[in-house]
């Protein structure tokens, strides 16, 4: 169901502002979306004043800087820094992307942090994903090849593999499900862009033998035709990936079989 | 503890773009058109109950307000008609790589209007 409105205990309300100490002149101001599982309160939004001659270019370097100077109860998840991982995911200015491949200098004016759109929020910027998993899970991403020489090297042509480009590089951050209006009002049935994006990858995967089921199992009015081509998700993707080009194929393959 | 979880903000915060714009209006035009429709159906039934009621709906499409409804019409309806002819195109799979579909989303919103206009002189046989 289509909820504008955020419900009440989610309603954001003004935070802390923690003042340069440094004394720096290049000062810039980082509005940070907290919420402490532990306090009871509605989330808030802190802002930070971050001196930036002494910061690395990305967003994350920013989010590390405030963490290990000025606040360390400041949560988010990130792992490699180096955009393969996903884990640091966040929305930037309005738009999701991967805070270690986003440069700060690419933002004008304050720089807004938010955790992915749409989720349960387990503490500040960390989302609730496990539903998007699940919804990974029922897709069932896996080879399925039921010939009897299971011990057989598959092969696969140069051209088929190259099918399967700008469908395997996913690294499952979740940037382009969450940036999808659809999958806010329906995310519960809807599989979201992520999630028919890897369904397309099996499906055109030649040396799966499960084709016919899986095209079967995602065509489904709520599974699959939210898609209203909004196309948030291609513009969110870190990856440069285009997801709602691989469920426009889908339909087609539906629509065309 | 899990239950109290706040919603993280969704359209409160995320950035517009082309074609989210043109998606979201397309939905809107098309409501304002199943609205706009009726009213149409309705006029042609006030016609069929004689001429007085001709002149009551000639007299309305000629106050500002009518004039008003009528471009606003004339525009919703173009609009509805060339973003459909884009998700045509997107259909057959075409036009989804981000230049493309900003491209064809500004020329919907640009067309709409010089359409609208089009159909403004045509109908006041200015050409």
């Amino acid at each position: 169901m289509v909820q504008i409105n955020l419900p009440e205990n989610s309603k954001v309300q003004k935070g802390h502002y923690y003042k340069d100490k440094t004394g720096s002149k290049n000062i810039r101001k980082i509005n940070v979306y907290r919420w402490d599982p532990s306090s009871g309160e509605n989330p808030r939004v802190d802002t930070y004043e971050v001196d930036m001659d002494n910061c690395p270019s990305k967003v994350l370097d920013v989010l590390n800087k405030i963490k290990n100077e000025i606040d360390p109860t400041l949560s988010y998840r990130k792992s490699c820094a180096h955009g393969v991982c996903g884990s640091c995911a966040m929305n930037m200015d309005g738009k999701n992307g991967l805070a270690c491949t986003t440069s700060h200098a690419d933002i004008d004016g304050d720089i807004n942090i938010y955790p992915l759109p749409h989720l349960k929020v387990k503490k500040d910027l960390i989302g609730d994903l496990d539903g998007l998993y699940k919804q990974y899970e029922s897709i069932e991403p896996w080879l399925k090849n039921n010939s009897k020489n299971n011990n057989d090297e598959i092969y696969q042509s140069k051209k088929d593999r190259e099918k399967l480009d700008g469908a395997y590089e996913c690294i499952m951050c979740a940037c382009c499900s969450t940036s999808c209006p659809s999958y806010w009002w329906n995310g519960d049935k809807y599989l979201g862009p992520a999630v028919l994006l890897q369904a397309y990858r099996w499906i055109i995967d030649s040396r799966d033998e499960d084709r016919k089921e899986r095209l079967q199992k995602v065509a489904d009015e709520l599974k699959l035709y939210r898609c209203h081509t909004i196309l948030n998700c291609t513009n969110a993707c870190p990856k440069g990936l285009n997801p709602a080009k691989a469920i426009a194929e889908i339909k087609k393959m539906l629509a065309t079989t | 503890m899990e239950n109290n979880s706040p919603l993280s903000p969704h359209i409160q915060v995320y950035k517009w773009h082309v074609s989210s714009l043109v998606s979201i209006v397309t939905r809107i035009t098309g409501i304002i058109n199943i609205l706009a429709i009726t009213l149409i159906c309705f006029w042609f039934a006030f016609l069929l109950f004689g001429e007085s009621n001709y002149q009551l709906i000639k007299l309305f499409l000629n106050s500002f307000f009518g004039k008003f409804i009528a471009i606003g019409i004339t525009w919703s309806f173009s609009f509805q008609v060339l973003s459909e002819i884009r998700h045509l195109i997107m259909d057959l799979g075409y036009g989804f790589e981000i230049k493309t579909s900003n491209l064809t989303g500004m020329i919907v919103i640009i067309f709409s209007f010089i359409l609208t206009i089009l159909i403004y002189l045509l109908g006041r046989q200015f050409i």
